[in-house]
């Protein structure tokens, strides 16, 4: 027992010291984030003092940026699960490795969520009133305390099967199947579920015509299944790039295919969407007729979502073509999917939802600069434990950093892999 | 600090000695700056008075404190209003009556929208005046709707009313079934027995999610720390009423509780000047929402559609 | 060595990089604390509870000045006051009567000033069913024409209430109906409304307003 602890200590150390060590680019790309962490941190310093009026939300539109990102990033988070059902339910031996890239991809985007949630409260130092047994739950009847219910046991879910499988190839030994499989199946219908929970965190509310309506937990796995995997598609290529890890073309291609249906799906539902809000035309069409064409006056938002359209219908068509099969057009293709999804759920879901306010007063909504800067940071923040993960995760992969070679360098020297060029095309 | 003095790309440094030397100061240097940095970026934190307290912080839910746990918090609370406001108040925790559930019913005929009712309200119970917090907004309708996207909030005439308009004042309604209750979720705010939703607002953690809820836009939150002249506190409080409220918690019209349980009328009430608004005990056949309820043959709850049943009524006389 | 040289470089850019930031942050280069402009206090007469206008019954009540409602300086007891009528059958009010209006009811059809005062008694009114209330109690000679809003103002429906709903833990008043509307002329005045509500973030107030008057 005690050298079980010992050596787990052991691991944790090394991949510790891991994530400090690297070449210049990996110190210029960490030091950039870490940049941008500050600049966040600061800013947030800041809006703790003073409170959330730096930011630009009012009474009228009491949301924003904070959680559109955190309703996009729930979805990235579930998406992990997409590269998980080819391996573990389709036994594609492709994605094997690729599903704890994936994952990590996951608890990244489930930090960041945390931390998006963290600074859009008013009062975070009351936290704890949040934690079942010691504050007071509101369970089941709140949607919010499911959503921290999913959250946090998404994350510890993922982080155990990353943890395990990454510790297990550490100490070169077979995986105990028992003591991961049924948290990978948990973690597939948990993902779906997550999605699906902050769906509801908008569609419960009977007060808000634009979000009180069937399809929008629909379209977020939809979309959430389209910029998640989309993600995953550059995050494998940077991986590919800056890292001798080997990832197939399948493998990428694999994922195109999933990111290709979903899109369909999703250009399907919000056609299905604004043909309902505008054909009818009843008196609830107001948020739609805000979002996409202005309403009396005020159109805001109106550039953002025709960008996103325009983003995700060329990305469908490029996904749809044979072009997207080349992986510079898919590069292209992923980020311009990403990009109109994260406007189309962050800007085009939360904020035409307040305007007009349930009593008709119209007031604009834009963040401030102290409000990007926190967003940047919370960004920075995950992008640097992604970084992190990876820095751990590719070298105990590829078996450069194993129980065997404990006594030696943090990362040792690479051993020329027979297949490494196979990698790059 | 956990930084390993040895070459990034993992080959052992050349050089030997010396360079691994100069390589550690560099690195030291980075990381020195780099907290420097962090510390300088919590710099604004130094100005975070009077944000909390350790007694507030481990303050008890309110249905979970002992009738000495609420005398102390009671204490604290006047306390706390006497170092900032130099006036000492008299705080309360006034509980739901026996027998008792309110309504309200506003008379659209009757209401000219002149906002009395509107600054009154803020004048009892100690709203923020900048930045301002209003629980009341009074809608100017055109003749012939009752759709709210075709009001106007901002109207600015000479005189009231103006012809071809009715007017609107809606504030919490109170709901039977309130959508903002069972969003919350901590618990924060909840229906009494008589009918009030309340909010406890040091318990609150503003995460503005019954803000999104409320189908009546009835519910204020504390952006910034909210100021308040001192010659205009109302120094007669209720712990789930008009007791000043701090940064970062959602507040909302509460039927003047601490005026309603003692009795009283609410504050809109008694300063409209045509008595376009109605108060009372609806389980009391005598009391005038009563008989409202049993006379006038059209009444409205807002948004009825919304099943929120509202213990807020509008009504025409004729 | 250049491998080297780069995470030097790299190394020393960000000890700078780090340090600018420190220093721009201890002198708060930007993100200074939000300055909401002051909104002005409201008027007190917007906050006050006194009623449309200054009846009798509220003289008498706070001991004001009510020789106005002394006829009988003027007029003579034994000797009634004759109306004087233009062709089209109007009341001429003369000149003492000036202030008042004659503005109850549309179609001239209630322009008799003995449909509501006593002819014998000026200090008094009188009703169709031939009671003779005071003139500080007017209440249910308005009600003897107005029923139904005479109902609802008994009951509590109608008009202004203060004090306490609660009978049983204190007193309650209910105005007149001559506390709001002036019995010559009884429509409500319009009057000024008070301040209208202000935005947070007054940049937005900029926007045009979605309607405007018409």
């Amino acid at each position: 027992m005690r050298k079980m602890v010992h050596d787990y200590r052991v691991f944790l150390w090394r991949c510790l010291r891991l994530a400090f060590a690297g070449d210049w680019r990996y110190y210029a790309w960490m030091g950039f984030l870490t940049v941008f962490c500050l600049l966040g941190l600061n800013a947030y310093a800041k809006q703790f003092v003073q409170g959330l009026v730096v930011t630009g939300m009012c009474d009228q539109v009491s949301w924003g940026v904070y959680i559109a990102n955190f309703t996009f990033l729930v979805g990235v988070a579930a998406a992990a699960v997409m590269l998980v059902i080819p391996v573990y339910i389709y036994d594609n031996e492709e994605l094997h490795d690729l599903v704890i890239f994936g994952e990590l991809l996951a608890v990244a985007a489930i930090l960041m969520c945390l931390a998006f949630v963290t600074v859009d409260l008013g009062r975070p130092d009351r936290f704890w009133h949040l934690i079942p047994g010691l504050g007071q739950f509101n369970f089941p009847a709140s949607m919010l305390s499911w959503d921290v219910i999913v959250l946090n046991g998404y994350l510890l879910l993922n982080i155990h099967i990353c943890g395990y499988l990454l510790y297990s190839r550490y100490q070169n030994r077979r995986p105990a199947r028992w003591f991961y499989i049924p948290f990978v199946f948990i973690a597939i219908g948990w993902a779906v579920s997550i999605h699906t929970v902050t769906a509801f965190l908008y569609v419960g509310l009977g007060g808000r015509p634009f979000w009180n309506s069937s399809i929008v937990g629909p379209r977020f796995l939809a979309s959430a299944f389209t910029a998640g995997p989309a993600l995953i598609i550059l995050a494998l290529q940077i991986i590919r790039r800056v890292t001798d890890y080997r990832i197939t073309d399948r493998a990428l291609l694999t994922l195109r295919s999933i990111v290709q249906v979903s899109m369909l799906i999703n250009v399907f539902l919000l056609l299905n969407e604004v043909f309902k809000e505008f054909y009818s035309g009843n008196l609830h069409v107001a948020s739609s007729r805000y979002l996409y064409v202005g309403l009396e006056g005020h159109h805001a938002l109106v550039p953002w979502i025709w960008t996103a359209i325009t983003f995700n219908i060329v990305a469908m068509f490029l996904l749809v073509l044979p072009v997207s099969r080349s992986l510079r057009w898919l590069n292209l293709t992923c980020v311009l999917a990403f990009v109109g999804i994260w406007i189309e759920k962050g800007m085009g879901l939360v904020i035409p939802g307040f305007i007009p306010t349930p009593l008709g007063e119209m007031v604009e909504y834009s963040p401030t600069l102290n409000e990007t800067l926190v967003c940047f940071g919370i960004w920075a923040f995950g992008l640097l434990a992604y970084t992190i993960f990876l820095r751990m995760a590719v070298p105990i992969l590829q078996g450069r950093v194993c129980k065997a070679n404990e006594s030696g360098p943090v990362l040792p020297p690479r051993v020329r892999q027979p297949n490494a060029a196979a990698a790059t095309p | 600090m956990a930084y390993p003095p040895q070459s990034p790309a993992g080959a052992p440094t050349p050089g030997g000695e010396g360079q691994s030397r100069r390589s550690f100061l560099r690195t030291s240097a980075v990381f020195a700056s780099g907290l420097a940095a962090l510390a300088a970026s919590l710099a604004p934190l130094r100005h975070l008075e009077d944000y909390t307290s350790l007694e507030l912080f481990m303050q008890k839910y309110y249905k979970e404190l002992t009738p000495e746990e609420m005398a102390k918090v009671l204490q604290r609370i006047e306390r706390e209003v006497e170092r900032q406001y130099g006036v000492r108040p008299h705080v309360r925790d006034l509980k739901p009556m026996n027998g008792v559930e309110f309504a309200y019913a506003h008379n659209l005929t009757r209401c000219i929208g002149c906002r009395k009712c509107v600054h009154a309200c803020v004048a009892e119970n100690n709203q923020s005046r900048t930045p301002e917090i209003q629980y009341i907004r009074v809608l100017r309708m055109p003749h012939g709707t009752l759709d709210v996207d075709k009001s106007e909030h901002h109207y600015d005439p000479k005189l009231v009313p103006e012809k071809g308009y009715f007017y609107m004042p809606v504030q919490c309604q109170q709901c039977k079934n309130p959508p903002c209750v069972k969003v919350c979720p901590v618990h924060a705010t909840w229906q009494e027995t008589d009918g009030i939703t309340v909010i406890d607002y040091d318990w609150c953690i503003g995460c503005r999610y019954c803000e999104a809820a409320c189908p009546y836009w009835a519910r204020r939150f504390n952006w910034t720390k909210p100021s308040i002249p001192k010659d205009r506190l109302n120094p007669d409080m209720a712990y789930l009423g008009n007791r000043p409220r701090r940064q970062g918690v959602m507040e909302k019209c509460h039927f003047c509780i601490q005026r309603t349980r003692a009795g009283r009328y609410p504050a809109c009430l008694e300063v409209c000047p045509t008595g376009a608004r109605k108060f009372g005990n609806v389980l009391d056949p005598n009391s005038e929402v009563a008989y409202i309820l049993r006379t006038k043959r059209v009444f409205i709850q807002l948004k009825e559609d919304l099943g929120t049943s509202p213990r807020f009524f509008y009504y025409f006389d004729v | 060595m250049t491998r080297n040289g780069n995470t030097n470089r790299v190394l020393a850019v960000l000890t700078l990089l780090f340090s600018g930031l420190a220093v721009a942050f201890a002198l708060r280069l930007w993100g200074r604390p939000v300055v909401l402009p002051p909104i002005p206090l409201v008027d007190p007469i917007f906050t006050n509870t006194a009623t449309a206008r200054v009846s009798l019954g509220l003289l008498l009540q706070t001991h004001g000045d009510t020789s106005d409602y002394d006829c009988y300086t003027c007029h003579d007891k034994k000797e009634p006051v004759k109306l004087k009528l233009d062709d089209q059958g109007n009341v001429v009010l003369p000149k003492e009567h000036s202030d008042l209006v004659m503005g109850h009811g549309s179609h001239n059809r209630n322009n008799n000033c003995y449909n509501c005062h006593d002819e014998s008694n000026l200090e008094a009114l009188q009703t169709r069913d031939g009671r003779h209330p005071k003139l500080a109690e007017s209440s249910p000679l308005c009600g003897s024409c107005h029923g139904p809003t005479y109902d609802d103002w008994e009951a509590g429906a109608h008009g202004r209430i203060s004090g306490y709903w609660d009978r049983k833990l204190g007193p309650f008043v209910r105005q007149n109906c001559v506390a709001c509307h002036d019995p010559h002329k009884p429509a409500f005045p319009p009057r000024a409304p008070a301040p209208g509500p202000h935005l947070l973030h007054p940049i937005a107030q900029a926007a045009p307003p979605q309607e405007r008057n018409p």
